[in-house]
């Protein structure tokens, strides 16, 4: 219990996923932490270059009593550029070691996650789409995906707080909700990125953090 | 590459200004410009447009009342400015697809690691890199592009030297 416990404050501590922005400049490393209406993903990772990221993915599965930690790669496969705008296709997969902490552990297996992620973006505009699927074997094999739109109400300049109101969409085949929505509030500051929102279907929240370094 | 275009031309900018004092005004205090040696004279940065540059600008912060706003340059920066007043070459770089504060980071965090910028900002609301290089240092514009595709971004137009404070 205590194990549990620990293992879910360090995850709370320092979760993350690949959702926004996943890969860094050259020499980058970003710390991610997400928290949605099923998980809790902590993901730090290092970019050798502005198209890669390789990292260490740690997950917790509430509902399903579950926790994967294992290294996380992540393509930046694509990047259109404007002049008022930006948009991005991303590739990510991860391997690792699964474990059930449930009331009546199984033990441990390995596991595989694969995703992919586009966004377009303007400076008051945004709009996203990702989709995931996973292999645990005999505790899991599930898929989901998220769409995301998203309105800043002002074009905060360089340095200042930048401020977005957003709407998420999420579709999880599996689950007791299959359809979540969220609405968020995505606050940017600096090198550090927060979004907190309360998926309204299922009654949970949502808080999301990036700080870049 | 500029300086010693500039020269010549803040040197005539001077010599006009001093010239509108008529030679009978001139009293036994007073130096006849036109027979100074300028060669000698720290005249500030050959980069700044006009005789403002002949102000020594290592302490002071420059205000919005003294620089264009609307220049390609974020003149609003101190340190932008301060790199300029020291003599390093300034280079604005139009760069596509910077949107957001990642963005400006990324760029900020490449460049401002380099031993050869004096100063460097990244201004959303242009979407300029602003980059003042040490006195004396050089950065190509293949060089340029190359740093801010590691950055994760692309130049779009590059402006150099006193084009700079265009609008």
């Amino acid at each position: 219990m205590l194990r549990t416990a620990l293992i879910a404050v360090i995850l709370l501590a320092f979760n993350a996923e690949a959702s926004a922005r996943p890969v860094s400049y050259a020499g980058g490393w970003t710390l991610i932490e997400d928290t949605d209406r099923q998980s809790t993903t902590a993901l730090i990772h290092y970019s050798p270059s502005a198209s890669y990221s390789f990292g260490l993915r740690t997950e917790w599965d509430r509902g399903a009593d579950l926790i994967f930690v294992g290294p996380q790669a992540t393509w930046l496969a694509k990047r259109w550029f404007g002049p008022d705008h930006q948009a991005n296709l991303y590739f990510w997969g991860a391997a690792g070691l699964v474990t059930d902490i449930g009331l009546n552990p199984r033990g441990d297996r390995s596991g595989v996650q694969a995703g992919m992620m586009t966004d377009w973006e303007t400076r008051r505009l945004f709009l996203s789409y990702r989709a995931s699927a996973r292999d645990f074997g005999k505790f899991d094999q599930s898929a989901m995906q998220a769409a995301r739109v998203g309105f800043a109400p002002y074009e905060g300049d360089t340095g200042e707080l930048h401020t977005w109101l957003m709407l998420e969409v999420d579709h999880r085949p599996d689950g007791d909700t299959p359809i979540g929505v969220t609405p968020i509030l995505r606050l940017f500051y600096g090198s550090a990125l927060f979004e907190a929102g309360w998926n309204v279907t299922d009654d949970a929240p949502l808080l999301n953090f990036q700080y870049r370094f | 590459m500029f300086r010693p275009l500039f020269i010549p031309a803040l040197l005539a900018i001077s010599a006009t200004s001093f010239a509108q004092v008529s030679p009978t005004e001139t009293t036994t205090d007073q130096v006849d410009h036109s027979k100074m040696d300028h060669s000698k004279m720290d005249h500030g940065s050959a980069y700044m447009p006009d005789d403002h540059a002949n102000h020594d600008h290592t302490d002071v912060t420059p205000t919005m009342d003294t620089r264009d706003e609307n220049a390609l340059i974020s003149v609003d920066q101190p340190e932008i400015m301060r790199a300029i007043a020291a003599g390093g070459e300034p280079i604005v770089a139009t760069v596509l697809g910077a949107v957001c504060d990642f963005c400006a980071k990324a760029m900020n965090k490449t460049f401002g690691k380099r031993k050869d910028v004096a100063a460097v900002y990244v201004d959303l609301d242009k979407k300029t890199l602003n980059l003042v290089l040490k006195p004396g240092a050089e950065m190509s514009d293949d060089d340029l592009r190359k740093y801010v595709k590691k950055s994760g971004y692309k130049v779009d137009a590059i402006a150099r030297g006193p084009a700079v404070f265009a609008r």
